[in-house]
């Protein structure tokens, strides 16, 4: 029997540095720090943690599974920025995973899988058996019609009666998640954001220029 | 340590996601071999300047294929490797935390050293990697993010003798343009442009040439400017293309002739620590501007001082000056852990009193 893949997942989308090895079906190691920043100086540090933790060399991996979003921008980039790095490095692909597709692992189909945006609004993609909508950013009082649907998510600022909490830990579903595509993902991680960058252009017109 | 280094160095501070491979063995010239420069002034054109998020998405998904390329152009693979350098700061700080990912990235997966380099130190270095100059030299740093006067004394060890108190020069080129209507970067637009034009016909500052030091400033001038183009337009119902060759030429005459004064009494100070071989290098994307060049050149003579300036692709933002800088550096026993923060302010000297931002943050540069 050959060995069993090894997949190192991580994600650092919101306030936290999380991790976690996984062979075949099996968590080796899995790590969950809330923190509000400093996730630059702590991810990697972690991850080594979580391969000495497993007994295993990064030369043993298969896989990196990487968190793409929504979420903090920066936090979002530091994760995927890492696994990008580390793929080149290693030789072996790496998988971005959303955060949408991360908590709805394992639960019923379809289900809308919900991540707190701010600024009064939230994240929301609806994830079916086979099929998945276009993830959206919504106001949050456009959410009541959740209240009838199957929803999961975590940490929303106000909470929606019918909530679900995610089936396994986030860096947990995205390490299962990269291994199960591994094999045929081609395009390299890139963060989801969602959220166009604030940029306008300038207020000041340039002058009318005459000849 | 006597032993030939190759090193990857990766950048992305502000505009430019690059990554390069350079390698030297003690006695003979550095080599690169190779430099990948990505550039994104079409990402930026819409808005008159470079907008810090849009740069840093960029970057993110950029480093990793500058760093591919650079390898494959020099025939190597990461195993050839002795070491990563990659910037820290001082830059916009979702970039620079970017490439510092993903150099992590790669040092971990790898096991190779890795040494966070001062983008400053990397433009102020360049000299070596080009012209063998000997330490102390004088440089002035001119780009779009800096603008300041240094004595380079080692590969980290550095004196600023005086720098801009607000904007850089390239930053006050950036806004000219836009003013003006013309395309970005600002610097070669304003450049083309000032070529018909005659400075004599607009008036303009020449700010802080009355303070004895090699202090500057340039966000006056870009006020100057402002008003003398809306004298025009008001006067003429808009922006005549002989007013606009005008204001081209009168600002970039300013901003020469304040470099080139500031400049002669940097030049005074350094020389009198009676350096050997006595040399003033300018580096950085204004450097670029062929007056600018041209003035400072006659100054360098005035003092009978060798004048150098890197070649173009090594005046603006570049991995080749961070792979050069990380090799040196590597070389006097420097070593970053996984723990390495990116830095957004990161002064160079790190006695002298900061200019910039000296909030509770500190200083900028």
């Amino acid at each position: 029997m050959p060995p069993k893949d090894l997949i190192l997942g991580f994600d650092t989308s919101a306030a936290h540095c999380a991790a976690a090895l996984i062979s075949g079906d099996r968590v080796l190691v899995q790590k969950f720090e809330p923190m509000q920043k400093g996730q630059a100086e702590r991810l990697v540090p972690l991850l080594q943690e979580v391969m000495d933790e497993g007994g295993s060399d990064w030369s043993d991996l298969s896989a990196i599974g990487v968190g793409i979003g929504p979420g903090n921008f920066t936090g979002i980039r530091i994760s995927v920025s890492a696994a990008r790095g580390l793929a080149l490095a290693l030789d072996i692909p790496a998988v971005g995973v959303s955060g949408f597709e991360a908590q709805a692992y394992g639960q019923k189909k379809p289900v809308y899988s919900i991540i707190e945006a701010h600024r009064n609004q939230i994240y929301l993609q609806k994830i079916g058996e086979n099929t998945v909508a276009e993830p959206q950013l919504l106001a949050r009082e456009q959410k009541k019609f959740l209240k009838s649907e199957q929803v999961v998510g975590t940490s929303l600022e106000d909470s929606l009666p019918n909530i679900c909490l995610p089936a396994f830990p986030l860096a947990v579903a995205i390490a299962y998640l990269a291994a199960k595509r591994y094999r045929t993902q081609q395009a390299r991680p890139a963060p989801l954001y969602i959220r166009a960058a604030d940029a306008a252009p300038p207020r000041d017109p340039a002058p009318v220029i005459l000849p | 340590m006597n032993t030939t280094l190759t090193f990857l160095g990766l950048e992305s501070s502000c505009d430019d996601t690059a990554a390069a491979v350079v390698r030297h063995t003690p006695g003979s010239c550095p080599e690169i071999l190779s430099s990948v420069v990505m550039g994104q002034s079409e990402l930026h054109a819409d808005f008159g300047g470079v907008v810090p998020e849009i740069a840093a998405r960029a970057h993110a998904e950029r480093l990793d294929l500058c760093v591919e390329q650079a390898l494959k152009k020099a025939a190597l693979t990461l195993r050839e490797i002795d070491g990563i350098a990659v910037t820290a700061g001082p830059g916009l700080i979702g970039g620079v935390l970017s490439a510092v990912m993903c150099a992590k990235g790669l040092s971990i997966g790898t096991g190779l050293p890795m040494v966070g380099i001062n983008h400053l130190a990397g433009h102020a270095l360049t000299p070596t990697l080009t012209d063998d100059l000997e330490f102390p030299y004088l440089m002035l740093l001119v780009s779009g993010g800096h603008c300041q006067f240094l004595i380079v004394r080692g590969v980290d060890d550095f004196s600023r003798l005086g720098g801009t108190i607000d904007d850089a020069p390239g930053e006050a080129f950036d806004k000219t343009a836009k003013l003006l209507g013309l395309g970005q970067p600002g610097g070669p637009a304003v450049e083309a442009c000032a070529m018909s034009g005659d400075a004599a016909q607009i008036p303009l500052p020449r700010p802080l040439l009355d303070r004895p030091d090699c202090d500057m400033s340039f966000s006056g001038l870009k006020t100057a400017l402002l008003r003398a183009r809306d004298l025009l337009v008001a006067k003429h119902g808009g922006l005549r293309e002989v007013d606009r060759a005008n204001l081209c030429a009168a600002f970039q005459q300013a901003v020469t002739d304040v470099l080139a004064e500031k400049s002669r009494r940097a030049l005074k100070l350094y020389l009198s620590e009676n350096p050997t071989h006595p040399a003033f290098a300018v580096a950085g994307g204004v450097a670029a501007n062929k007056r600018v060049r041209a003035l400072l050149e006659t100054v360098s003579a005035e003092f009978d001082v060798r004048f150098t300036a890197p070649p173009l692709a090594l005046c603006t933002d570049n991995a080749a000056m961070i792979a050069w800088a990380g090799l040196q550096r590597y070389r006097s026993g420097a070593r970053d852990d996984m723990t390495l923060s990116a830095r957004p302010r990161w002064p160079l000297d790190k006695t002298s009193p900061s200019m910039l931002g000296s909030g509770k943050k500190g200083a900028k540069a």
